[in-house]
């Protein structure tokens, strides 16, 4: 926009097909706060209206011809300069000319593939974004507009539990079990600690959800973990014998699917930590992967749902 | 500021404090929160409130009070959350929800409360959400926070566990329907006994934790703790649908099996205890096997005997109570008792004699209290401690060793229960019982049997229970082999014996044969006592003699042997009293003697003034060999005389030689004085003395008939004044001047006596002249303390006679010419 008053601004907006009835969801943006965007699915179309309102009526805007793009891009925070744009398409919405009053133009991207899930993390961005632009001599008009992207799995046709048995010779025995390696966003992780044998003071036990978040390739990776959850399962001492249950939801919790090597850019991916501590504070771990994958919503009143994920995080923290 | 110690008293307080504070005003929070609807921020008040109880610094006490405190906040969430979802609030989010909560402390308090919420506004599921509850609290091994935790489960879900019959025939689910599963009474004894044994592991495992120095205070706060424990079995037991059958197939060998695998005696000694009380006598009848085979699987340092002790207290209650059923017929109690008792003995080698012995105290207890009439049962406790015994090999226990208390608890059981030695008699190994004890123990026991006895005055009516019964006390009655070399306190034997002396007279038939018999057996027994004892113990049984004497005199007409029997008697008594002598008395033997010649007098059988006289002249033979003290022998000689004086039995024949005896003794006293008195006593004997006169056998033609003659006083008036004068004589011969006044009153007194009795030989002359020469002499004598009582006699003496003087009775002499 200029503020110089040559010539003269136009304000472009740009409205989604069924905005009204489409469903937004909650998205971290980098800084942090969370705002919603609309939701669109792999393939699904995005199409909708921009509109272009002339700041002055009765004034002139000359263009070199409008454009809308759908973009979906990488952006490695170490490197800001490069944009990884593993999709954009382009839409000619007006040849050059001049517009000489608000005039609105419908596009559309039809069955548009979105391979992967909008990701805002520590040290990379994934986002899908349209972009208008008003090309000029000498400062293009743009509007940018981000739309949430969810990828969504199907039933894992394999799912077997994770059972394994670990310790420390003469000190430490124990069995676990977590009933799946892969679980949805929204599920449940039910397992069960058996104690084969004690013989430390063990004061606490507690399960950890690591998220790895991995960018960069050859030298230059950079893992980033985060501990999205730390839940206590047990209180005090076990003896030889006992067996402690597990149960961890995890829709309470900021979670994405797992992302492997995306674009060759970078992966995420989510570790359950159990940690036995002793009274000396000492530390006993046991990390194993697990996948997470997102489902589709089953038909439900969204409000609920999403206070109820509102209400575990504030609780968490 | 400068840091003070804080005693670790005033540490837990501060702690507390500082606990409660933040109670305080989480709670406020969270009630402000649920009062303007804002659940998710009221409960994560409610979460912080919670989050107090994660602490490892309060003593159990403390912990308590903290516990408390935050559960009565609780409430106001719980009402809060019932009303919510009787307004529809889904409930099945909420269950899901709490569970974010990152500390498992705070998240199970919630959940646990949810959980029953959510069953109260719909008991569909409650089967399931119980079962999840009691499994989730698993994640709790902290033993105080777990314990507490499971408390408040069991608290929460008090009103609301199902305590319905399972449902026989389910109806099939149907395609589509969701199945109902609101539970049965199965559930819920599953829940809570599933609970139980967390809690108890839990509380067990308190006591291996932490140093062994502070064992003694570890196991203190573990006492504390238990009623939250035991709390699981009082909430079955307010089950309704434990019946005696869900008791006997679900609910005891449920407990049982998690008591005896803790293997932990605070645990089990407690649990057992618990059992026994909460559950109703009703439902231990019909399970003691299971019950009792369990107590022989306890920790060796469980005291067993105490639990065994407490259920059989319980059940003899029980037989005891006026509205109850009483024992059913079908169960042997008894039988049950005494054969896993002896299971429990045999299953604990190192089990204490004592506390063994102490099992059997109980099971007589048991026989008692629910079999009273069968002493058998008793008899059968007896015979096994024998055997005990037998097999242990132990004998002479000592008086102060435990396991001879126990015994003579054992033993005095059945005789403060019957009260009544002769039922204690029947018993057969209750004798045998003794021969364990040592000499004090066994002498002990049986003062204890002799004073029951006395106590409860039973009287012992046969020979042969007489014979037993003194055998059983032996230890009383003759010396012991056993008995230690130094001589018994006296004053504690003199105790003693006059218990036995006492017990006498309880040897008692109705039947004079029998009671003849009786006194047979205790001569022999009390006959080989000794001579220090048989001072103590043959006289009542000569006087018993004699009271034997006279029931056969009363009862003449019935037993026309009953002279010869009377015979017998006094020849017992002879023999028993001529024991006393060889015993070297002198004194006892000699009354005795008299006493008996003055029965043989009254009783009168044939024959009896033979009899009579051989009394008298052993007693005066004991007089003239055996005494020589001369106080004594005025007394004896005093008795003598009072004694014959009293008869009336013999005729002229045997009364001359007998009275002239004592008047020859009496003179031959040692010392004047003494003479003096006991020739004016003599003088008594020829006035009152009485002879028989028309003695001898009237001839009717027909049958002998012996005739008695008719007692008649001698009231031979001039042989009572030479007695008198003769006393005068002597008293004026004394040297001493005071004791001649003295006597010369005595003698005065005497003369009154037999002129007020109408001796003509005396008369007031004689009077006279006696008061004149007392008149001369008592001034002469210097007055001392003794005067005084001296002048006193004389003035009572004359004032005596001036009252007779001046107011004559109306058959009484006259006075006339008396100067006084």
């Amino acid at each position: 926009m200029s503020f110089f008053g040559f010539g003269t601004t136009a304000d472009i907006d740009v409205v989604l097909d069924g905005s009204q009835t489409r469903k937004y969801v909650e998205h971290k943006t980098e800084e942090g706060r969370k705002e919603k965007y609309p939701l669109y699915y792999d393939g699904e179309t995005v199409a909708g209206k921009v509109s272009v309102s002339l700041s002055k009526a009765g004034s002139k805007l000359e263009h070199q011809g409008i454009k809308i793009e759908f973009i979906g891009q990488i952006e490695l925070y170490y490197d800001r300069g490069n944009h990884h744009e593993f999709i954009s398409l382009v839409k000619e919405l007006a040849r050059p000319g001049v517009l000489t009053q608000s005039t609105s133009f419908d596009f559309e991207f039809i069955n548009v593939e979105k391979p992967y899930e909008s990701y805002t993390g520590a040290n990379v961005k994934l986002r899908y974004f349209l972009r208008v632009t008003i090309v000029r001599r000498l400062t293009d008009i743009t509007k940018e507009m981000d739309i949430v992207v969810h990828t969504l799995s199907t039933y894992p046709e394999v799912n077997n539990s994770l059972k394994m048995e670990v310790g420390i010779e003469d000190c430490l025995h124990i069995e676990f079990e977590y009933n799946k390696q892969k679980y949805h966003l929204k599920d449940v992780i039910v397992g069960k600690i058996y104690f084969l044998l004690v013989r430390i003071k063990i004061k606490h036990m507690e399960l950890a959800i690591i998220k790895r978040e991995t960018t960069g390739t050859g030298p230059n990776i950079y893992n980033e973990n985060e501990t999205v959850a730390k839940y206590e399962i047990m209180d005090g001492a076990p003896v030889r014998g006992e067996s402690i249950p597990i149960r961890l939801f995890l829709a309470g919790y900021d979670l994405t699917p797992t992302m492997r090597d995306i674009n060759k850019k970078f992966s995420v991916r989510y570790y359950l930590n159990l940690v036995l501590v002793d009274e000396e504070e000492r530390r006993y771990f046991k990390q194993q992967e697990i996948v997470l994958w997102r489902k589709a919503d089953r038909v439900r009143t969204g409000g609920q749902a999403d206070e109820s994920t509102a209400w575990g995080r504030d609780y968490q923290a | 500021m400068p840091q003070t110690q804080l005693s670790p008293q005033e540490e837990q307080e501060k702690l507390l404090d500082e606990a409660l504070q933040v109670v305080k005003v989480q709670s406020f929070q969270m009630k402000r929160c649920l009062d303007k609807t804002k659940l998710m921020d009221g409960l994560k008040h409610a979460s912080n409130m919670l989050s107090e109880l994660r602490t490892s610094m309060l003593t159990p006490k403390s912990y308590y009070e903290l516990y408390m405190a935050i559960s009565d906040e609780l409430r106001h969430l719980e009402i809060y959350l019932c009303d919510e979802f009787q307004k529809g609030r889904k409930v099945a989010d909420l269950y899901e929800l709490v569970q974010y909560a990152g500390n498992i402390i705070p998240r199970l308090y919630l959940l646990i409360t949810v959980g029953v919420v959510y069953i109260k506004s719909n008991e569909s599921c409650r089967k399931d959400i119980l079962k999840d509850l009691v499994e989730m609290c698993r994640g709790v091994q902290h033993p105080l926070r777990g314990l507490f935790l499971r408390n408040y489960l069991l608290q929460m879900t008090r009103n609301s566990l199902p305590d319905c019959p399972p449902n026989e025939n389910p109806e099939p689910v149907k395609e589509g329907e969701v199945e109902i599963r609101s539970g049965d009474i199965k559930d819920s004894i599953d829940f809570i006994l599933l609970n139980f044994a967390e809690m108890n592991k839990l509380w067990v495992r308190m006591q291996h934790q932490g140093h062994t120095r502070d064992r003694e205070k570890r196991e203190k706060e573990r006492q504390e703790l238990r009623i939250l424990v035991g709390t699981n079995l009082v909430r079955l037991s307010q089950l309704e649908e434990v019946n005696i059958l869900r008791y006997q197939k679900l609910v005891l060998p449920g407990i049982l099996e998690q008591v005896v695998s803790c293997k932990d005696a605070i645990a089990q000694e407690y649990l057992m205890e618990c059992i026994i009380q909460v559950f109703p006598d009703e439902f231990h009848l019909q399970a003691l096997n299971p019950f009792l085979r369990s107590c022989a699987e306890l920790h060796a340092s469980v005291n067993v005997k105490n639990i065994i002790i407490a259920l059989v207290d319980r059940l003899a209650l029980f037989a005891h109570r006026d509205d109850g059923p009483g024992i059913p017929n079908d169960i042997q109690l008894f039988d049950i008792f005494s054969q896993q008792v002896s299971t429990v003995t045999q299953a604990r080698q190192d089990m204490p004699t004592e506390d063994i012995v102490s099992l059997q105290v109980s099971l007589i207890n048991l026989a008692l209290k629910c079999y009273p009439e069968k002493i058998q049962y008793v008899d059968k406790v007896l015979e096994t401690t024998v055997e005990i015994f037998n097999k242990l090999n132990l004998e002479h226990l000592e008086n102060s060793s435990a396991v001879s208390k126990e015994l003579s608890r054992l033993l005095k059981i059945p005789i403060d229960s019957y009260n009544n030695v002769l039922t204690v008699l029947e018993l057969k190994h209750f004798a045998p019982l003794f021969e364990y004890f040592d000499y004090d123990s066994r002498k002990n026991m049986s003062t204890y049997v002799v004073n029951n006895c006395l106590e409860n005055g039973t009287e012992i009516p046969m020979a042969e229970q007489t014979d037993q019964i003194l055998q059983l006390v032996s230890s009383l009655v003759q010396d012991q082999a056993d008995q230690p070399q130094e001589e018994p306190d006296p004053e504690d034997f003199s105790e003693e014996q006059n218990l036995m002396g006492r017990f006498m007279s309880l040897l008692n038939s109705d039947n004079p044969d029998q009671q003849y018999m009786i006194l047979n057996s205790a001569r022999k027994h009390f006959g080989n006592g000794g001579n220090k004892r048989i001072k103590f113990t043959l006289p009542p049984l000569v006087f018993s003699a004699f009271r034997l004497a006279f029931r056969y005199k009363e009862m003449a007409e019935e037993d026309d042997k009953w002279e010869k029997k009377c015979q017998k008697i006094f020849q017992f008594c002879h023999q028993t009293i001529s024991a006393l002598i060889k015993a070297e008395f002198s004194e006892l033997p000699l009354r005795l003697f008299l006493q008996g010649a003055l029965a043989c007098g009254e009783v009168g059988f044939e024959n009896y003034e033979t009899v009579a006289y051989e009394f008298m002249s052993q007693a005066f033979s004991l007089y003239e060999d055996e005494i020589s003290d001369s106080k004594a022998q005025l007394a004896a000689i005093t008795l003598i005389i009072a004694t014959f004086e009293r008869m009336s039995c013999f005729g002229e024949e045997n009364h001359e030689p007998l009275r002239t005896q004592c008047a020859l003794a009496a003179s031959k006293l040692l010392k004047k004085p003494d003479q003096c008195r006991g020739v004016s006593i003599c003088s008594h004997l020829f006035w009152s003395g009485k002879t028989r006169e028309g003695e001898g056998t009237e001839m009717n033609g027909e049958e002998a008939n012996p005739v008695r003659g008719e007692p008649k006083e001698l009231q031979d008036g001039k042989r009572v004044m030479e007695c008198l004068k003769k006393g005068l004589r002597i008293a004026n011969q004394c040297m001493d001047k005071s004791v001649q006044v003295q006597l010369f009153i005595e003698i005065l007194n005497r003369y009154i006596f037999f002129y007020e009795k109408g001796n003509e030989a005396v008369n007031v002359q004689v009077l006279n002249q006696l008061i004149e020469k007392i008149r001369e002499d008592l001034p002469e004598l210097d007055s001392s303390e003794e005067m005084d009582q001296i002048n006193k006699h004389f003035q009572n003496t004359i004032e005596h006679l001036r009252l007779r003087q001046t107011s004559p009775e109306s058959e009484g002499p006259s006075y006339q010419g008396l100067e006084i």
